[in-house]
């Protein structure tokens, strides 16, 4: 019987049909098997570009400007991380002082202190020099906290003004090749002096600029005088709002 | 997950050992096509190695009669195929047809220590392995099928 057995189930065969369908059916299981492993990968591959290209792209974004002149006129472009993304030199000291102080990626309280704090900055501030720091950005909000923060950073100096603006005519300072500080003070001075171009007060340090104006208003009509600043300075600038001849030199802080 | 050249030669190895087992528990030749699919996919998946060679065979041997198993038990199974595909498995040959008969109206249990014993080749302690089964109830089913088989068959024990 065994062999009868043995012989009957020798003499039965697989159909090629059955094992095509078998391997057939195997390399779909396979192909599914790696699909979504594969659709997975490309997916976070995708999900994980988008956020760096998101990100990257919120990081490097400046959103508000702070605008720092002296004589040396550097404007930083701040992110919406209050991070420091950029460092623009205005004039040739601004330019010379922006490649000598590393203060990208910093805080901007921390940027506007090391600014502060660079040898240049520091010794045109014992000679009596005036600086001005404009925080520039249309979330009024958050430039009055900044505003506040970067007055903080200012306490210690006798002659630092610091004000809020708008960036309506941030496009109009670069056109003329300065900073929004110097173009601000440019126009107070045109105001009262139509001769004056941009040029010239380029390289002018904000003292002289600021002791130009103050003479000529005391030469002409002071509440004239008064009236042009306040129209060339942008409504929500709160620094400014009180200068006066004699002012600068007066040891005023910047948070009158 | 195995790889499909692996697949691939188990398919051509172990083929008419499942054909084989579907013949002697199936009559459908579209739920043999569902078996070789099963018990390969399977294959596919199963990612435990191998001790051996032979332990490889019985695992094929395992789940192929368990698959069998499933797919006979499954009285909810309302299968509807298509008339053209609703053929019975290939005819063996002539002289064959007797024995495999036999051998496929043994009752179910019967039908694969027969087959395990007398074509494959194991012991009873071996089929009771494979088919997690007690030694003494192999035995007795051996007895019982060795039996049926004479009165099929003509009266010649081998065993």
């Amino acid at each position: 019987m065994r062999e009868k057995i043995r012989e009957a189930f020798d003499s039965v065969h697989a159909e090629p049909e059955l094992k095509a369908a078998a391997r057939q059916a195997v390399a779909r299981r396979a192909a599914r098997r790696h699909r979504p492993i594969r659709r997975l990968g490309i997916a976070l591959a995708a999900a994980a570009c988008a956020v760096v290209l998101a990100g990257g792209w919120l990081y490097a974004t400046p959103t508000v400007q702070i605008s720092i002149d002296i004589n040396p006129s550097l404007e930083l472009g701040i992110n919406r991380f209050d991070r420091v993304i950029s460092v623009e030199g205005w004039n040739d000291d601004g330019t010379a002082l922006a490649q000598t102080v590393d203060v990208t990626h910093l805080s901007y309280t921390d940027a506007v202190e090391t600014i502060l704090a660079s040898e240049p900055v520091e010794t045109l501030l014992a000679e009596n020099g005036v600086v001005e720091i404009g925080v520039i950005g249309t979330d009024t909000d958050r430039c009055a906290r900044m505003l506040e923060n970067v007055r903080a950073c200012t306490r210690e100096q006798q002659n630092a003004h610091c004000y809020q603006a708008d960036p309506d005519q941030l496009a109009q300072a670069h056109e003329c090749g300065l900073s929004y500080g110097k173009y601000r003070a440019y126009l107070e001075l045109a105001a009262l002096d139509p001769a004056i171009t941009p040029e010239a007060v380029q390289d002018m340090t904000m003292r002289e600029i600021r002791e130009r104006i103050a003479a000529l208003s005391e030469r002409t009509l002071p509440e004239a005088a008064d009236d042009s600043a306040a129209a060339a300075a942008e409504p929500t600038e709160s620094g400014l709002q009180q200068k006066t001849p004699g002012h600068h030199g007066a040891g005023h802080h910047g948070d009158d | 997950m195995r790889s499909e050249q692996e697949v691939n030669r188990a398919v051509e190895q172990y083929a008419d050992t499942v054909r084989r087992i579907c013949l002697v528990h199936l009559k459908n030749h579209a739920d043999t096509e569902d078996i070789f699919q099963t018990v390969f996919v399977k294959y596919l998946l199963h990612n435990a190695p191998f001790a051996s060679p032979e332990h490889e065979r019985a695992w094929i041997i395992r789940v192929t009669i368990n698959a069998c198993r499933d797919l006979l038990r499954n009285v909810f199974r309302r299968r509807t195929v298509p008339l053209t595909e609703a053929v019975e498995q290939p005819a063996p040959p002539e002289k064959y047809r007797a024995v495999l008969q036999a051998v496929q109206e043994l009752p179910g249990a019967y039908r694969d220590v027969v087959y395990l014993h007398y074509y494959e080749g194991y012991s009873a302690p071996e089929i009771a392995g494979i088919l997690g089964k007690n030694v003494n109830t192999v035995y007795t089913q051996l007895t019982r099928a060795r039996g049926l088989l004479r009165q099929a068959l003509g009266g010649e024990d081998d065993a």
